[in-house]
């Protein structure tokens, strides 16, 4: 169906109604060709008063429509028109409408009206966060930082996550100001981007720079860089914190491991009692390892082979040099048959101490018991990501932990193919970073594609003089 | 309503000028922007109507003296909107904007909707319950034209008045269900028992249980017409569980009939542990054929969210025998979960009672989940089913799926 150029009459319109398979619906689809094909408002005007005139009512549905054809051309003064007429039509509006208003009326001089309205929306549900998003930006765009900034802490303390777009025009407008109140804001903005391990993309991170070198008086200067394996800063030479974690964190972590990934809503889904027990004597008996390896996970690296032979070849190259090995598996694999030679699992079984789980149970859980209670120095290897048992964790602080943790103890995928080597690929934790006159950012590529198990390498390293 | 409209649409017609000066609003001056347009359209467009006044923000007026005398109500009235009452608005101005929101909602349901604990699970909610609207406004519906047809057809047999001579005695629904009822009391005294397990309830969402036993009640339908019917047992049901209160709102006193074992206790006090066999689809021993001197148990457990190894959990901590049905060996598997409705495990279980026949009894998998009945060895079958898609999608597809039955296989193995 496609919208007329001009303004049509009465007649106009009944005749294209009649012509319109199914007339009840017509001027829905008639307002949403328009709103796709962009048609002028007095095409839409026309329509209205065409519906107007025959029914001497207008659906609210066909003003949503309306306004949101308003919004897309920025017509603001008809936007505040309708607004009126709708608040003096119907007793309360609905959240579509509120969206289009806030939107509209953010976007032109009238953006205070946006702020009275999100009041408004308040007192009947929770704000959107992309409500928040058009009046902080109409906020900072008018330089009314301060009022910016309660708008960002009300929609934090209202459990809503702000976009990308939100922090990165809030440092955008506050560019060149000299205010230590806002400085300390901006900088909560950053810590905000290490507490939930956020990476700001390229050209957030651009405008994070162009900040800092721009305070007056704060001879902040920024560089592009990326970071070595070992985890120095190649401009300011100055060391990353490293990835472990703080003793707190660390019990923490162990302690919510055992409860909800290991136990759960029920012990007997994942082992049962008697076979936790057993292992953890087994555990407490031979603490503490140095590596912790999956071995049912590792006997398929190479299809090729024969399970227990892939199994060995680790063994062997992880045995080196005097680490205490523990291998997981399950009973089945003690049963000779063609893939696990009864011969080579004694072999292996005088290298490496081996837990064999039943058949039905879950090693993994065990793989992530034995490495925790082993102690920090203490790595696990397998190629699964574990993503089902952090699911099971029940907050998100103790998911990033979790990450966090297995970033930095479990050997990756890529290194241990290909040469077995003994050390984990980050030493340095990935996030925001700072110690005071010096800040370090990871950021990613505009539309890099990022795995959430991956890490950035590229960072931002800015240091004061 | 209509009426008062189109009387507020003549007085605005007839007497705009007053009314806009009135409100002292320019752009809404009549005879101004009339002359504007007219003079317009004599410019640009000979074609647009002669009798011309287009009058753009005409609907404006409309809009605005349809209200006046309604606002001093709105006022009034919005001073005491309890939360229940504002619910109720938004969600009446929701249907407006055209969402999938009911057109009537009882207080009960309101109540559910305001606690519901996201903006999308309102969402859903509201969509539940507008599609169980129009579905039994649906079901009305026909019922009313079927009403018709079927006095149209008695008045038409009346006209006729035909004398029916019939040697057999017809057979109404109630002397059925006493044939039905004379065969599952048989079974109480000496058939084999097969218990329900009425566990999960704290596993399970209210909507969830109330699936269950929608289940539950299809099954023991199922089994009542059977040839010859399970004595069933439903154990571990608790007096004033949710899953009681489902029940009586489905038998209403006709629970207190009903032709089953409901008990309080566990399945492992009413039968001897060595005869029960946990039913459950992630059982690693697959079950080769239905024995008549077991006792089965199915979790009476609807699992929307996939929660895996809660019967089998249940099973080990009681140390039972579990098994699977062997969907796997029989059916070439496609799509969705190998957990089954409780009411297809009864179609199952009861075929198999009767004839033993796995072929027979798997028709009841829903068809949807498999391609077919495995004929010959799986891997062959599989082999056709490739060269089959390379011909119908061509190479690069055949890669894909080829990776994907490589991890497939090996996620069997891990297993």
């Amino acid at each position: 169906l496609q919208p007329p150029e001009k303004p049509l009459q009465d007649v106009e319109w009944n005749r294209l109604r009649e012509s319109f398979q199914s007339p009840e619906i017509f001027e829905e689809v008639m307002f949403n060709s328009m709103i796709r094909c962009n048609s002028p408002l007095d095409v839409a005007k026309s329509l209205l008063t065409h519906v107007a005139k025959r029914n001497g009512d207008i659906a609210y549905s066909l003003l949503v429509k309306y306004v949101a054809l308003c919004v897309q051309q920025g017509q603001t003064s008809e936007i505040q028109d309708v607004y009126d007429i709708m608040k003096t039509r119907f007793k309360i509006l609905e959240s579509g409408a509120y969206n289009l208003f806030i939107r509209g009326l953010s976007n032109s001089d009238q953006w205070r009206r946006a702020l009275t309205l999100l009041e408004e929306v308040k007192k009947i549900m929770v704000p959107s966060r992309t409500n928040y998003e058009s009046c902080i930006k109409a906020a900072s765009s008018h330089k009314e930082m301060k009022l910016a900034f309660e708008l960002y802490h009300e929609m934090l303390a209202k459990d809503l996550v702000p976009t990308l777009d939100i922090l990165h025009t809030l440092f955008d407008f506050s560019r060149g100001m000299k205010d230590a109140e806002l400085q300390k804001e901006l900088f909560g903005v950053l810590l905000y981007l290490r507490e939930n391990q956020i990476y700001p993309h390229k050209t957030f991170m651009r405008s994070i720079k162009l900040w800092f070198e721009s305070i007056p008086g704060g001879n902040w200067k920024g560089h592009l860089t990326h970071i070595t394996e070992s985890g120095r800063c190649p401009v300011c030479n100055h060391q990353l914190e490293d990835s472990n974690l703080t003793e707190e964190e660390y019990n923490n972590l162990r302690e919510r491991i055992i409860r909800d990934v290991i136990h759960g809503t029920d012990t007997f889904r994942k082992t049962s009692p008697q076979e936790f027990e057993a292992f953890q004597t087994f555990v407490e008996n031979r603490l503490p390892f140095d590596i912790v390896v999956d071995g049912l996970n590792v006997s398929h690296i190479k299809p090729r082979k024969m399970q227990c032979e892939n199994l060995l070849d680790a063994v062997n190259c992880l045995a080196k040099g005097n680490v205490r090995l523990l291998v997981l598996g399950r009973k089945h694999m003690l049963m000779n048959s063609s893939n696990w030679k009864r011969e080579i699992m004694k072999e292996m079984q005088n290298k490496a101490d081996f837990f064999f789980a039943e058949n039905i149970s879950e090693d993994d859980a065990f793989l992530l018991y034995a490495t925790l209670q082993s102690g920090k120095h203490c790595k696990f290897v397998t190629r699964d990501f574990l993503r089902d048992h952090k699911a099971c964790l029940s907050d998100s602080l103790t998911r990033q932990l979790f990450r966090k943790w297995q970033r930095g103890h479990q050997m990756s995928k890529k290194t241990f193919l290909s040469v077995f080597l003994q050390q984990p690929a980050f030493q340095y934790d990935c996030v925001v970073q700072t110690t005071g006159d010096t800040w370090h950012i990871p950021y990613k590529d505009n539309f890099e594609e990022k795995y959430s198990y991956q890490v950035p390498r590229k960072w931002l390293c800015i240091q004061q003089k | 309503m209509q009426s008062a409209n189109s009387l507020l649409k003549k007085i605005v017609r007839s007497s705009v000028l007053p009314f806009a000066a009135q409100h002292g609003m320019k752009k809404d001056f009549f005879p101004l922007s009339r002359t504007l347009s007219s003079s317009l359209c004599l410019k640009q467009d000979k074609s647009c109507s002669p009798s011309e006044k287009l009058d753009l923000d005409e609907w404006k007026k409309v809009m605005k003296s349809g209200v006046q005398e309604e606002v001093g109500e709105v006022v009034s009235e919005q001073k005491e909107l309890s939360s229940s009452a504002g619910a109720r608005e938004i969600l009446e101005m929701w249907r407006l904007a055209g969402r999938l929101v009911p057109e009537n909602i009882t207080e009960e349901q309101l109540k559910a909707f305001t606690e519901c604990p996201s903006k999308s699970a309102q969402k859903k909610y509201l969509k539940f319950l507008y599609l169980k609207e129009l579905y039994k406004k649906n079901d009305k519906r026909k019922m009313d034209k079927k009403r018709e047809r079927r006095l149209e057809t008695q008045e038409q047999a009346a006209k006729t008045d035909e004398t029916k001579r019939n040697s057999f005695i017809c057979l109404w629904s109630n002397s059925m269900d006493r044939a039905y009822n004379w065969r599952v009391a048989q079974s109480m005294v000496f058939g084999q028992p097969l218990v329900f397990d009425m566990s999960y309830e704290k596993d399970m969402s209210v909507r969830e249980v109330a699936n269950t036993v929608r289940q539950l009640v299809l099954s023991e339908g199922c089994n009542r017409r059977a040839v010859d019917p399970f004595h069933i047992h439903f154990c571990n049901l608790k007096t004033d569980s949710l899953y009681q209160k489902e029940f009586l709102k489905h038998y209403r006193e006709a629970w207190g009939r009903l032709l089953v074992t409901a008990t309080e206790q566990c399945y492992t006090e009413v039968f001897p542990k060595d005869k029960l066999i946990y039913l459950t689809a992630d059982s690693p021993r697959v079950m080769k054929r239905f024995d008549h001197n077991k006792i089965y148990i199915v979790g009476s457990m609807v699992d929307k969210s996939i929660k895996t190894g809660v019967s089998l959990a249940r099973a080990k901590r009681l140390g039972l025998e579990t098994a699977a049905l062997p969907l796997e060996k029989y059916l070439l598997w496609n799509t969705g979960a190998k957990n089954l409705t409780l009411d297809q495990m009864m179609q199952i279980l009861l075929t198999l009672k009767d004839t033993g026949d796995w072929k027979k009894a798997l028709e009841f998998v829903p068809k949807r989940k498999y391609c077919g009945f495995v004929s010959k060895p799986v891997h062959e079958l599989k082999k056709t089913l490739n060269l089959m898609n390379t011909l119908k999608l061509g190479k690069k597809q055949e890669e894909i799926r080829k990776q994907f039955a490589k991890n497939y296989s090996k996620k069997l193995i891990q297993k």
